[in-house]
């Protein structure tokens, strides 16, 4: 198993269009890294780039402290699981699996051992003798994944696996590469736009933008304390609620108001709303922060009108706007059951301690980051602590 | 109302109708007629009325007849080596093509296309004045090349029965490589990249790669070009009349140009017939023969 580092990697292509710039990760032996963003943050190509599959145009890339920027992708010790399955469609399952043994002249007795292994790990055994056109999405992909497994890389690399299946096996699968890392205790990455499945399967969250490496943190580090407004709202389902506001002070208090809402900010907030470069901020509320009021006072309050609302048994979700035209989705968990219907006008009230604020102009969060992350000086990306 | 129901009811019989009775008119009636004719002594060469001779002539053709069989043994010779050299560089060509991107290439490739668009017997005519033995371009260049010394002597080309099939063949290639090379062009352009770049992951070689993956995925897509140009080779008819006539003597004398000869110069309408329909039955076996052999191979 291997440590990765990324050091200033870039990837400029022609045109001087960069798709990668200045990414610098570490990637931890056996750890299980997910670079996540919109479709064109430059993920795939960062995994590309590590794979060899990509030229990288500068930085250095270590496996095992060792630059393999000018390796080719077959020394590097690495097995790729692609978006496609890129199975080899006149080969049967076996020698599916078996190829890459083959081209590395690995004794048959050997290949049958490693492919019998990793067809038992991957429960496909009945399926050997077919070819890939007689399988599944979902058996396809494991094909795909015991590929990988019986080369027995330094590396395991996944480019959006899961994309192509539908919702209930792309659970399923899920649950099941993450078995899968923990069976082997490899070093992995996967590359998902999918937000949940970065929340769901990673120990640490490259979250990328515009080529640009936004954060990188645990699941939950950047669920609570997300660096910028990308963040906040590409981390979490339903997502962030942004709302419009401005800082001032009142007997004593700091309130935060714009249009339907006046909250008073929690004390441990003060310090660093304090230092906001400037008034206007956004202010941030998952939807599990912010509860019907009922007729209970609070000194914040949210006034909105209902405009949809979702049923999902153990809770509801409550969609809202400030304005009569229904223009904006602001969106409340509600966990109790309520007696409340569409077009109703409802009165929220947040939970001040945990809402997150931004800067208005930036977007940057303007409460101290915790945990392992840091500030960039260089753009605003923010890079990962030593 | 009444009138719209009847026609939507009836639509999908009355609209195809058209096309039916013209293939019926055009395929169907000519086939049943020359299968007819095949078993009468049909000739314009005596005043006789028309007999029925049952299987005589096929008979004649199976048992009797040496320059039959010599002209099956041509057909099969001048199909299988323009196949298999046309197969070979048409996929060389378009695996090339695919590789590289350079510039000129759209314009090469419609260059390719041209040898196909020029008219057969302008395409004879041309290749008559290069094989040409005493005045011929090949043979000239041949000679300022010194290959004419180091191959003993001049080429006759098509005017020497050893050679001729060889000549034939090699305009085949010319003409036709080309559209092997465009259809395998067409299937490599629909490989997803991704078994590619898993065999790189995997350590094959470029070497390994071509034939371990390329090669087996288009597969059917060389099949289906192959099975085309079989059908036509089979058939090659004008190149072959206006060049040689089937000569020198009947060294060149394929199925079609025998048939063509038994019908329009010996007017031996009954027997040309019969040949026909064993061409007919030859193209139909060996097309149904690679169809199966394909299927069967699960390409």
């Amino acid at each position: 198993m291997a440590k990765v580092e990324l050091k200033n990697i870039e990837k400029i292509y022609e045109g001087n269009v960069r798709a990668v710039s200045n990414a610098n990760v570490v990637i931890e032996d056996r750890e299980f890294v997910v670079f996540v963003g919109p479709s064109g943050c430059g993920k795939s190509t960062t995994l590309r780039m590590i794979a060899g599959l990509e030229e990288i145009s500068s930085g250095d890339l270590m496996i095992d402290e060792v630059l393999v920027n000018n390796l080719p992708p077959k020394d590097r010790n690495i097995a790729m699981v692609f978006q496609n399955y890129a199975l080899y469609p006149h080969m049967s399952v076996y020698e599916n699996m078996a190829f890459g043994l083959r081209i590395r002249k690995i004794p048959n007795d050997e290949i049958d051992r490693r492919v019998q292994d990793a067809a038992r790990i991957l429960s496909i055994q009945e399926y050997l003798r077919r070819k890939p056109r007689a399988l599944s999405g979902g058996q396809r992909q494991r094909v795909a994944v015991g590929r990988a497994i019986v080369r027995n890389p330094k590396v395991f690399l996944f480019d959006e696996p899961l994309s192509n299946l539908d919702a209930k096996l792309r659970v399923q699968m899920r649950t099941e590469i993450a078995k899968l890392h923990n069976r082997l205790n490899a070093t992995m990455i996967y590359v998902t736009h999918d937000q949940v499945e970065a929340m769901t399967m990673g120990d640490k969250i490259v979250v990328m933008k515009d080529g640009l490496i936004q954060q990188i943190g645990s699941p939950l580090l950047l669920y609570d304390h997300p660096c910028n407004r990308f963040v906040a709202g590409f981390i979490g389902s339903p997502p962030m609620n942004f709302l419009e506001g401005r800082l001032r002070e009142e007997d004593g208090s700091l309130l935060v108001e714009g249009e339907g809402f006046k909250f008073v900010t929690a004390d441990i907030h003060r310090d660093d709303l304090g230092k906001a470069p400037s008034p206007n901020v956004i202010v941030g509320i998952r939807p599990e922060h912010l509860r019907i009021a009922g007729s209970e006072e609070g000194e914040s309050i949210l006034n909105a009108h209902i405009t949809v609302i979702e049923e999902l048994g153990a809770e509801a979700h409550m969609y809202m706007s400030r304005r009569a035209d229904d223009t904006e989705n602001l969106i409340s968990r509600v966990e109790q059951r309520h007696d409340y219907h569409i077009g109703e006008s409802a009165r929220f009230i947040p939970d001040m301690e945990h809402v997150r604020y931004f800067d208005a102009d930036s977007g940057r969060a303007l409460l101290g980051v915790i945990g392992p992350i840091r500030m960039s000086s260089r753009r605003s990306a923010l890079s990962q602590d030593e | 109302m009444r009138m719209g129901d009847w026609y939507d009811r009836n639509a999908f019989w009355l609209l195809p109708s058209g096309a039916v009775i013209f293939i019926l008119m055009l395929m169907i009636y000519p086939l049943g007629y020359t299968i007819y004719n095949s078993f009468t002594d049909w000739s314009l060469t005596h005043g006789d009325k028309v007999n029925f001779v049952g299987f005589r002539n096929y008979l004649d053709i199976f048992f009797r007849d040496d320059r039959f069989w010599g002209s099956v043994g041509r057909t099969i010779y001048f199909t299988g080596l323009a196949m298999v050299v046309e197969v070979i560089l048409g996929v060389l060509i378009a695996v090339l093509f695919d590789a590289k991107d350079f510039s000129g290439k759209r314009v090469a490739r419609s260059i390719m296309l041209m040898a196909m668009m020029a008219t057969p017997v302008a395409v004879a005519m041309v290749w008559l004045l290069i094989f040409e033995p005493t005045a011929g371009v090949l043979n000239y260049l041949f000679k300022s090349s010194g290959l004419e010394a180091l191959l003993g002597g001049k080429q006759l080309w098509i005017t020497d029965s050893s050679s001729v099939i060889p000549s034939l063949v090699l305009i085949d290639i010319w003409e036709w490589t080309p559209l092997i090379a465009l259809i395998v062009i067409a299937g490599l352009a629909t490989l997803s990249r991704e078994p590619y770049e898993s065999a790189m992951v995997d350590g094959a070689t470029p070497f390994q790669i071509f034939f371990r993956i390329t090669l087996p995925m288009i597969a059917p897509t060389i099949g289906v070009a192959a099975l085309l140009r079989l059908i036509d080779c089979l058939k090659t008819f004008d190149i072959i009349y206006v060049m040689t006539m089937g000569g020198p003597g009947y060294s060149s004398e394929t199925l079609n140009i025998y048939t063509y000869q038994m019908s329009f110069q010996y007017f031996n309408f009954g027997y040309a017939s019969a040949l026909l329909v064993v061409f007919l039955c030859l193209v139909l076996g060996i097309s149904l023969l690679v169809t199966y052999l394909r299927r069967g191979l699960e390409l």
